[in-house]
């Protein structure tokens, strides 16, 4: 009987406080700064390119083989007269959204601190119609970060990356 | 002749009343499926329905459209008769339960002089159509489970009378509506605290409601009755049942609350005595579905042990007391405080019950070692 009436004290304290559960569509809980979704390709701002060299280390690290990467020579570099000390820059590159799972390798293995885990909610609302509409290419990848919507942990270059 | 109630011939105006009732249930039990599903939700921290319209209103709407656009299915070893007609045995009583329910004054569909009788009557019917329903189903489950909500509703019917009885003692007739007019001044609750709380756990077991949901316990019996049914057959259940829980809550807050006469007498209008009526009965139907999110379901032998050995010998004493004070003439007050020494003495007899040592493993081998070679013997 105790135990009854203290089961009904319980319920009746869960009723009392507000739900956990999110309206999620329309409430977007706010994520935490490591939050892991999509690979993204970071822009640096001071020189307005990509950071990404085109080195392949990615490509060759991703366990899924999610990624195609190309390079060409930096059209900015100092030799031509450009203000970036990058000889070499990417040309092209193409992640599969459909096949990525999320391991962060990439971001371990970079050399530049080019790719980066995106931490909004942007990277996990993604469902699209077609499947081919979730390779995403260059300027796909870097949207957001040349536009400033990620977020502050994601390592910047100069900015120490995990201790 | 009886006059109609808007100054019709009497066939219209029954037809009249008819349909208001149907289209009466049917809201009312759509209204309280959602209801009960937001504050369950409460009461497990969640939200419950909320994207079919606004805050989740339409969604019983949407599911019983969905229902009745399902397929009707029928297995081929279903007997058709017992199968077929099982859910009407099981609506059509609840639904003659409202022909007492007292809304308010004057407005019952017909004031009965053996109202409480017919209630009872009524009301019990609905278990032939769940023993049809696990019957003609040919389905284990359904059959167990019919077989459960006999032996269930059997031994409950028998608390819930008495101690309805007792309530119809104190107001000396059975007549609902007249009952509901002696509690002007103080409510039965009062007079009868025992009762109230017999008779509650009592329709809690009648409704089949959870913690005495072992008929549908989906754990145990995966929805007893209902596992072959589908579409428009099974909703008929779900109806009966929100319906049934209306109706209960209705019932008790008439006999043990006051329900509209309880506090502020018969002057008040008519439509606010339906506001009250229905404010007392929401606040049981609460208590209901608080009492389904805190207590788990009980065992078979837990619940016939409870009806028998604990809430009749206490309903019977109440009658008991009752026909002492009442016949000697003794003072109210003597009812009040042998209802709160029989609420104390139940609560202690549940207490007592719940934390009886276990017997031990030895002792039940041993028990069972004795009945084999009887058995063998």
């Amino acid at each position: 009987m105790r135990g009854i009436a203290k089961s009904m004290l319980t319920t009746l304290s869960v009723f009392l406080r507000p739900p956990v559960t999110r309206d999620y569509p329309n409430f977007h809980k706010p994520l935490p700064e490591r939050d892991r979704a999509f690979p993204l390709l970071l822009w640096d701002k001071d020189i307005d390119e990509p950071f990404c060299t085109g080195c392949h280390a990615c490509e060759r690290a991703c366990p899924v083989e999610c990624m195609t990467v190309l390079m060409k020579d930096n059209p900015n570099h100092r030799s031509v007269g450009g203000s970036s000390t990058r000889r070499k820059i990417i040309d092209k590159f193409w992640i599969d959204y459909a096949r990525c799972m999320r391991c962060n390798i990439c971001v371990e293995v970079c050399n530049f601190d080019a790719i980066a885990m995106n931490n909004t909610w942007s990277g996990h609302e993604t469902s699209v119609y077609d499947r081919k509409d979730l390779v995403m290419d260059l300027q796909q990848l870097t949207t957001q970060s040349h536009s400033g919507a990620i977020k502050e942990w994601v390592p910047v270059l100069g900015q120490a990356n995990e201790s | 002749m009886p006059t109609g109630l808007f100054g019709l011939n009497p066939w219209l105006d029954g037809v009249i009343r008819l349909l208001i009732i149907v289209g009466l249930m049917t809201v009312v039990a759509m209204g309280l499926i959602y209801i009960e599903r937001k504050v369950l939700g409460r009461f497990h921290a969640r939200i419950g329905p909320q994207r079919t319209g606004p805050f989740g209103l339409l969604q019983s709407v949407a599911d019983a459209l969905k229902l009745v656009g399902k397929e009707d299915l029928r297995p081929r070893n279903a007997d058709p008769w017992t199968f077929e007609f099982g859910p009407y045995l099981v609506f059509i009583p609840i639904f003659l339960g409202f022909v007492v329910s007292p809304f308010m004054a004057g407005f019952t569909v017909r004031v009965l002089d053996l109202g409480i009788l017919y209630f009872v009557a009524v009301s019990s019917v609905s278990i032939v159509g769940w023993v049809m329903a696990g019957w003609g189903s040919d389905n284990r489950y359904a059959m167990i489970g019919g077989m459960r909500a006999a032996a269930q509703a059997i031994s409950y019917e028998l608390p819930f009378v008495l101690s309805l009885l007792s309530v119809s003692m104190l107001a000396g007739t059975l007549n609902i509506n007249e009952i509901v007019e002696a509690q002007t001044s103080v409510p039965n609750i009062v007079w009868q605290p025992l009762a109230f709380i017999i008779f509650f756990i009592a329709a809690l077991a009648e409704l089949n409601r959870p913690p005495f949901d072992i008929p549908v316990g989906e754990s145990e019996v995966v929805g007893g009755p209902f596992v072959e049914y589908s579409g428009i057959r099974w909703s008929m259940f779900f109806l009966g049942e929100y319906a049934s829980l209306f109706i209960m809550s209705i019932l008790i807050s008439a006999l043990f609350l006051g329900g509209y006469e309880w506090p502020f007498g018969t002057q008040l209008g008519i439509g606010w005595q339906l506001v009250l009526t229905v404010i007392k009965a929401s606040m049981l139907i609460f208590l209901i579905i608080w009492v389904r999110a805190s207590v788990p379901r009980l065992r078979i032998d837990q619940l016939m042990g409870y009806a028998w050995k604990i809430l009749l010998p206490l309903s019977l004493l109440q009658v008991l007391v009752n026909g002492f004070v009442l016949v000697y003439d003794l003072p109210k007050l003597l009812l009040t405080a042998a209802g709160l020494g029989g609420v104390f003495l139940l609560v202690w007899l549940t207490e007592h019950a719940i934390t009886r040592p276990r017997e031990s493993r030895a002792t039940a081998a041993a028990t069972a070692a004795t009945l084999q070679s009887e058995a063998a013997s």
